[in-house]
């Protein structure tokens, strides 16, 4: 059982060793035919992070992960919730203007922000889960609508109620009592992971427990695998895809609240965008699985933070890293089906074979 | 014209699936310019041959000798290329799309998608009476027509050799007659034809010669000419096999599902089912015998909450359950054994430990309050796999790599568990080797014994008079007959299916 446990685990991390090593062998050979030195793009990427980029890449790897987690409460049961993106801006927006009115204080406050942020991302998501279960529109044509009109949505009210500063425009800024310090490692000019950085562990934990030990997450898992089968065995599909809808919305409201109470203090132009594709990146770079986007996400994460040494290092474009995340995805996913495959064959020769002796009289 | 090269010879032919030998020692031969009949029970091979002459799949040993030369077939296209063409039992055709269209799907290369298409339609409509119009839709066409439409569809592209997988399974008797008119043109043009079935009169009908299967090998061949059914049955059965034989009645008085005037509608308005109405009493077997596609799984997935009836009552012993779903019902005491094990019985990646769950996800043991019981699951499969002989190498392998046998012991195992008060079994012995045959009929007849409800839908008749207390036929959504299986003979269910006569 040992051997075959390791072997199980040696095979799952197949497919992303695989993809790593392609992504890393197409940046080399992009950044050779745009006549760059590929030497000087590894050695830059490849050194140890400065502490100020260190405390950065944690607090990255916190807003990715919960994105990858909100992603991969979609993907677990066959949803292709892209709308991530827009579930968190306005969930961002409505907690930065909530928590600036200051109708509470303190951590009441901020609790309550964080209530709003996953009441709205899920209000948000919601809508895509009714026009589904209601009038089969699939959800991936309606959330990427749906961020079209979250963004269009937040930049109105932002303009005709936010804050006007210089050339500027945000929410009111957080009163002192509600924006929450952090723990700073090294010196305070490093830098201070932010402490809603907490909010990632939870989630992961969450979705680990919510997936392999309640009769919820066994519903999610059984209706992603077999529609069909879910719904023999008693599972309503409508009440699930609504469901788990609004969960992965309601996560996805948490995604930028660490930068909020930790740095932001507004929703304003500090407002980081672009999280929630990452996030769904890193959930098919994890395969849905709560350590595999750990890990995506922290390579994600040192990728992006890291990529602005090469401004200063070498001649190639920060944005070249984006070439290897994309790689890397799409890597893992063809790998991943391959690596699938043959294991299944290998299994079921496991199986006859085991079987062969016993099984003379079913033959 | 017959030609003195044989069309098709196949010899050793063996195939094996994990933990199933599903064909040894397989000879055939096709002679050129004849319908060959292929008979054999269910699970006896039949179609995982004709799989591997369609290039569906590939043997482990033997050899494919078509029209003189020996060939590998890797794939349907190559077996297309070397002149052999099937025609599926489902039907593979576009509705939204014309006769033309669906024709030249795939086909492009040959005759064009124009007027050059329209014509070899004709062509081959008019030489063969197929009596097909190239320019409607095939929604518009009827199960015949598009039957029809199949065969002219591996004609187009060019077989020789055409594979009809049980053909008349969805035919009424007319229609029958016309099959085989259509057949006769064929086999008159030089082609040769491969006829999988299990009704017998069909193939002493039809046939020039038959080839009979029994557990993954051909036991015999017979001469149509001068076989009786009787010798082909017993050659299709063979001594070893065991039937399910009627034991003494354990029906009680406590009526425990009952269905009153159930109609169930499609949302254009056509009826599914029409006026159903049964009981089935405790200790009781409820066989139901049709065609299949006459609403029997119309009639499960009503009773099973899957879809909620437009008319009439259903009642679990006092209960009025009509309107409920699938898990309450589930949680009521339902077991049940679907009709297509992979679509809706089992998670195949999964674990058989998360596979006995599926379906139960709310009871103990598989669950305690919100909370997956994963130690209870566990326990419990490891009893279901040593009480119902499922060979697995351990609860942690994933259903997949079961063989069907295997699989449905381990359904059977589930449905059974949590003392279920009715048990609806859709073909429980659908391709299953013969050894889970008999496992599965014994678990049937001992949960009867203590006195569960079973509503038995099959299409194996034998299975349907040996198992139950009562046969209702059903045909076109409505229950046209009535039988006691002591005094019934499957020639008598055989014509009420067909519509030929009610009792």
């Amino acid at each position: 059982m040992t051997s075959e446990r390791l072997r199980s685990i040696g095979l799952s991390l197949l497919a992303p060793a695989i993809a790593i090593v392609l992504s890393i062998l197409v940046t080399t050979v992009v950044i050779a035919a745009v006549g760059s030195s590929p030497g000087d793009f590894w050695s830059t990427m490849f050194e140890v992070p400065k502490p100020r980029l260190r405390v950065d890449i944690l607090n990255q790897t916190a807003m990715i992960y919960i994105a990858a987690v909100a992603a991969a409460i979609g993907f677990r049961m066959g949803l292709f919730n892209i709308g991530l993106e827009g579930q968190y801006t306005i969930a961002s927006f409505a907690a930065a203007s909530f928590a600036g009115a200051a109708y509470l204080s303190g951590l009441a406050n901020v609790a309550a922000a964080i209530i709003v942020a996953m009441a709205v991302g899920a209000l948000w998501s919601g809508i895509a889960g009714v026009l589904k279960t209601t009038r089969g529109v699939s959800e991936v044509i309606s959330t990427i609508m749906l961020n079209s009109i979250a963004i269009t949505l937040v930049g109105y009210f932002l303009n005709t109620r936010g804050v006007k500063e210089g050339n500027t425009v945000h929410t009111k800024n957080l009163e002192a009592g509600s924006t929450l310090g952090g723990f700073a490692p090294f010196e305070d000019r490093d830098g201070e992971i932010w402490a809603l950085t907490i909010i990632a562990v939870l989630v992961g934990i969450g979705f680990w427990v919510l997936l392999n030990h309640t009769r919820f997450g066994f519903d999610l898992r059984a209706s992603g695998q077999s529609e069909s089968a879910a719904l023999a065995s008693g599972i309503n599909p409508k009440r699930m895809i609504l469901i788990s809808m609004m969960l992965s919305g309601a996560v996805a409201g948490l995604i930028w609240l660490p930068a909020l109470f930790g740095g932001a203090r507004n929703y304003g132009t500090s407002f980081q965008a672009g999280l929630g594709f990452l996030g769904i990146a890193v959930a098919l770079l994890g395969r849905n699985r709560p350590l595999g986007m750990l890990f995506g996400a922290l390579l994600f994460a040192f990728l992006s933070v890291k990529s602005n040494d090469l401004t200063f290092g070498t001649d190639v474009s920060p944005s070249i890293v984006q070439i290897t995340q994309g790689v890397a995805v799409l890597a893992v996913v063809v790998t991943y089906e391959v690596v699938r495959r043959w294991r299944t064959r290998l299994e079921q020769r496991t199986v006859s074979r085991e079987l062969a002796g016993a099984n003379g009289a079913t033959s | 014209m017959p030609s003195a090269v044989d069309a098709v010879q196949l010899r050793g032919i063996g195939k094996r699936f994990p933990g199933v030998i599903a064909n040894h020692d397989v000879d055939v031969t096709i002679r050129s310019g004849t319908v060959h009949a292929l008979i054999g029970e269910n699970g006896a091979g039949k179609s995982t041959l004709m799989k591997i002459l369609y290039g569906v799949q590939r043997p482990d040993e033997g050899t494919i000798t078509i029209e003189g030369r020996e060939v590998v077939l890797k794939s349907p296209t190559e077996a297309i290329e070397a002149g052999v063409g099937m025609v599926f039992q489902h039907f593979m055709l576009a509705d939204n799309l014309t006769v033309l269209e669906n024709m030249v799907l795939g086909a492009e290369k040959l005759h064009g998608i124009g007027d050059g298409a329209r014509a070899e339609i004709r062509r081959i409509s008019d030489r063969f009476g197929f009596d097909l119009d190239p320019d409607v839709l095939v929604e518009k066409l009827g199960v015949a027509a598009r039957q029809r439409l199949e065969i002219a569809k591996v004609l187009y592209r060019g077989a020789r050799i055409i594979i009809l997988d049980e053909p008349t399974a969805v035919l009424v008797p007319q229609e029958v007659d016309a099959l085989f008119a259509n057949l006769d043109e064929l086999k008159d043009a030089g082609n040769s034809v491969l006829f999988i079935s299990h009704k017998l009169d069909e193939v002493l009908a039809i046939a020039d010669d038959i080839t009979v299967m029994r557990r993954g090998t051909t036991v015999g061949t017979a001469d149509p000419a001068t076989a009786t059914k009787h010798e082909l049955a017993e050659l299709m059965v063979g001594s070893e096999l065991p039937s399910p034989e009627t034991e003494e009645s354990t029906v009680t008085d406590t009526v425990q599902l009952s269905l009153a005037d159930v109609t169930l509608t499609d949302e254009f308005g056509r009826n599914l089912l029409t006026d159903l109405s049964l009981t089935i009493r405790r200790g009781e077997v409820l066989g139901i015998a049709g065609v299949e596609g006459n609403g029997q799984s119309e009639l499960v997935e009503t009773i099973m909450g899957m879809r909620i009836p437009t008319a009439g009552r259903i009642h679990l012993g006092a209960e009025d359950v009509t309107n409920w779903h699938t898990r309450r019902l589930r949680e009521a005491g339902i077991g049940y054994i679907p009709e297509d094990r992979h679509r809706h019985g089992l998670l195949l990646d999964a674990p058989l430990w998360e596979n006995r769950i599926l379906g139960h996800q709310t009871r103990p043991p598989s669950s305690k309050g919100i909370w997956i019981n994963r130690r209870g699951a566990r326990q419990d499969t490891a009893r279901i796999v040593e009480e119902y002989d499922v060979r697995a190498p351990g609860i942690d392998t994933p259903a997949r790599a079961l063989s069907g046998g295997n699989q449905q012991k381990l359904i059977v195992g589930r449905e059974m568990s949590g003392d279920p008060v009715l048990l609806i079994a859709s073909h429980p012995t659908r391709g299953v080797d013969v050894g889970a045959q008999a496992a599965i009929w014994d678990h049937i007849k001992r949960a009867r014994r203590a006195g569960l409800a079973v509503l038995l839908i099959s299409a194996d008749l034998d299975e349907l008079i040996g198992l139950s207390d009562t046969i209702q036929v059903i045909l076109r959504g409505r229950f046209v007959g009535t039988f006691d299986p002591s005094d019934v003979t499957p020639q008598d269910l055989g014509s009420a299916m067909t519509g030929g006569q009610a009792a």
